[in-house]
């Protein structure tokens, strides 16, 4: 297996009047293609802030990530979110005026990836894939449940057609039932179609689950 | 799920924002057609009636400042001396405003008033009205006139206005050439009525005398020859105009018959300017006591000087610039009269509505910029979290803008649709009220300035404000509907502009991690 994402020496910090808090010291990790991994760590490690370095949502202070070795810098990082990631919040963050399907056809509208000609039902398979039948992918979001929407959250971060997924405490909103079925999700994800999955989460039932467990602590992480 | 898509998608998902928005921008664009509607009617109006007046510029001498400055002197002699020279159209400014490309035709006319000797003038109509005294008769026994019944024209180049304008044309021979002007000689071109009246033709001569039978008596008795005193000219053709003496003028009884247009002989000016000369030099001769402390050249200049040089222009609508383009360079005490302070003077009611209705629409134009700008700005603070969406997938921030300046342009150009329906009714209706509000205050507190006191103004059209008013009328022409969709356009263009900064300082991961 090779490596998709590779963080080297990244260190975050920030200051808090005479006092500088440093949250990332010096991390470096590598994460292979294929996998589902969990990021656990008490609350206040970071891991939300390593997750939105990762994802491009935010900038390091010293240090380099490459993806697929590619410095993510160099390449951009609107480039490297509109065409090598996706990404899946707790709070499902979906556009509220549109429906499911446009919903997912919004990041295969952004992406430069090659995709088929045939989008909307490419659209409307993707989101049968994570269990949206056509009815309600043709509703606008809000109509639907805390559950079908982190469904159309993970089919919109898929949509794009890229490996990498990182995933922001996605089952933090739902009940267990629900959080299984994601979780499910992820894991065919990565078993059936070789996606990267990368889920930052506090709950150890989740990270059970996963492929690879990986602990942020004192602002370096360490596998489990 | 493009930008235009999702600007769409939002507008019809959002009605009550959409509609709130469609009815501000549709209240803006209702003020704005109003005030420019109103404006430009009132612009229309002032160009349709300068394009009704005829394209003429008056080169003349500004008696008002000069007699200003005349009694401001206060030596005596000088103040005479300056009185009895009063300031002459130079010839050389006349050529130069000549070259002027505008200039169609142009009148550098002098004129004096003339005994026909043998020849009859053309009757002007009032003849049983005036001739209380039959004791008067108009001919001597010599078939000489006994008053001044012809009206002898000498215009500087061939081209007159009148020939240029159509109002005059030549039916029989020609037009004095400017050969003739320039050699002085002594031809002349006259109506077909007189020439109908005296069985004249081309190529007949006739004679006319500046002096009365009476008064010739005493030219002779000095020792002046007949001949001398007589004006005999070659006709060379024969002219048809149209002008006409005004029956229900109030004049019309005292009239004389030199006033007819029908009693008026062109020559060159240069042939009367000559003729004219000399009977002046005879008249210092035989009357010294009447030029006792002038010299002969100062009289004779005043005599052959013409008051004013007449352009007529291509185009009404060229005029103030004409004017604009030489005013500088006129000379002392002499101006270019476009018949401008009549003009303005009937303009004032249609001038102060514009000036309010351009105050209206720019007051709303700010207003719309602050109030869409708020409108948008506060909207945008709801709708971080879909921005924030936005940029996580890799829309650029560029885009969001563009979205959101598309989503207000669609809105925009919504209500400027409707409100350019309700717009022109209102903008009529409140056009017609505030005219009629306005010339009834002139009318009540009326401007209490006269006109000049020595205006001449016989070249100008006479327009009356009721017919310049007659032209007002407001109407939303495809124009007008293209400026407002253009002040639109700059009105949501300015109000994005904030948000758009908003926008470009967000950070989704603030947003959407927080």
């Amino acid at each position: 297996m090779s490596a998709i994402l590779k963080l080297e020496n990244i260190c975050y910090g920030y200051t808090d009047g005479s006092f500088k808090r440093e949250i990332l010291k010096s991390l470096s990790y590598e994460f292979q293609a294929g996998t589902f991994y969990t990021i656990l760590g008490p609350s206040g490690s970071g891991k939300t802030t390593l997750l939105s370095i990762m994802a491009g949502l935010d900038k390091q202070e010293s240090g380099k990530i490459y993806f697929e070795g590619e410095d993510i810098d160099k390449m951009g990082l609107y480039r490297y979110r509109r065409n090598k990631i996706g990404v899946v919040f707790q709070s499902y963050n979906l556009i509220t005026y549109l429906t499911g399907l446009e919903n997912t056809l919004l990041s295969m509208t952004e992406t430069d990836n090659k995709l088929p000609a045939n989008r909307k039902e490419v659209a409307y398979a993707l989101l049968n894939m994570v269990g949206i039948a056509n009815t309600k992918a043709d509703r606008l979001v809000t109509r639907l449940s805390g559950g079908e929407q982190q469904r159309i959250a993970i089919a919109r971060a898929i949509a794009c057609n890229v490996d990498l997924i990182f995933a922001d405490e996605p089952t933090g909103n739902l009940d267990t039932a629900t959080e299984q079925e994601i979780i499910r999700l992820f894991q065919m994800l990565s078993e059936r179609y070789g996606k990267t999955i990368i889920a930052v989460t506090h709950s150890n039932e989740v990270s059970k689950l996963s492929d690879h467990r990986v602990l942020l602590k004192n602002g370096v992480l360490n596998d489990l | 799920m493009n930008f235009f898509q999702r600007a769409i998608r939002y507008l019809t998902r959002k009605p009550t924002k959409s509609i709130l928005l469609m009815i501000t921008f549709f209240v803006i664009g209702n003020l704005v057609i109003l005030g420019m509607g109103v404006s430009q009617a009132s612009d229309n109006a002032k160009i349709l009636t300068r394009k009704k007046m005829r394209a003429i510029v008056s080169y003349e001498v500004d008696y008002n400042s000069y007699w200003n400055y005349v009694y401001s002197i206060s030596d005596k002699d000088e103040m005479e001396a300056a009185s009895r020279n009063s300031p002459k159209i130079p010839m050389d400014q006349v050529l130069v405003l000549k070259k002027d490309e505008r200039v169609k035709a142009l009148n550098y006319l002098l004129n004096n008033t003339f005994y026909s000797m043998g020849f009859e003038n053309v009757p002007v109509g009032n003849e049983d009205m005036s001739s209380s005294d039959s004791s008067n008769q108009p001919y001597n026994a010599a078939g000489n006139s006994t008053r001044a019944n012809i009206m002898g024209y000498g215009n500087a180049f061939p081209e007159l206005i009148e020939l240029t304008e159509g109002t005059m044309t030549i039916k029989d021979g020609r037009f004095y050439s400017q050969d003739d002007i320039d050699q002085n000689r002594r031809v002349c071109v006259i109506s077909e009525e007189l020439a109908e009246q005296n069985a004249l033709k081309p190529g007949d001569s006739l004679t006319m005398s500046t002096f009365s039978p009476d008064e010739k008596k005493t030219y002779i008795d000095a020792g002046i020859s007949e001949d001398d005193v007589n004006l005999e000219l070659e006709i060379i053709g024969i002219y048809n105009t149209k002008e006409n003496v005004d029956p229900n003028s109030p004049d019309f009884k005292w009239m004389s018959p030199y006033e007819s247009p029908k009693n008026r002989i062109y020559m060159p000016l240069s042939t009367l300017q000559e003729f004219v000369g000399t009977m002046t030099e005879y008249t210092v001769k035989v009357h010294p006591d009447w030029y006792r402390d002038t010299d002969v050249e100062t009289v004779k200049t005043s005599r052959i000087s013409p008051s004013r040089a007449v352009y007529l222009l291509d185009d009404p609508l060229n005029v103030d610039a004409f004017v604009e383009d030489h005013k500088s360079s006129t000379g002392d005490y002499l101006v270019l009269n476009a018949n401008n302070e009549t003009f303005k003077k009937m303009a004032r009611p249609l001038d102060t509505m514009s000036f309010f209705a351009n105050i209206v629409v720019w007051i709303v134009v700010v207003n719309a910029v602050v109030i869409i700008s708020l409108v948008t700005a506060l909207t945008l603070k709801t709708r971080e979290y879909e921005i924030g969406v936005m940029l996580s997938i890799g829309v650029s921030k560029q885009m969001v803008v563009v979205q959101l300046f598309l989503e207000l342009m669609l809105i925009a150009i919504l209500g400027f649709a409707l409100a350019s329906v309700s717009g022109s009714l209102a903008a009529g209706q409140v056009g017609e009220m505030v005219l009629d509000f306005q010339t009834t205050s002139e009318a009540q507190y009326g401007s209490s300035e006269e006109g000049s006191y020595f205006s001449s103004s016989d070249y100008f059209t006479q327009v009356t404000q009721d017919e310049m008013l007659s032209e007002y009328h407001v109407s939303v022409s495809p124009m007008l509907i293209g400026e407002i969709f253009l002040l639109g356009t700059g009105v949501v263009l300015i109000a994005t502009l904030i948000p758009s900064l908003m926008i470009m300082r967000l950070n989704p991961k603030q947003i959407l991690l927080s």
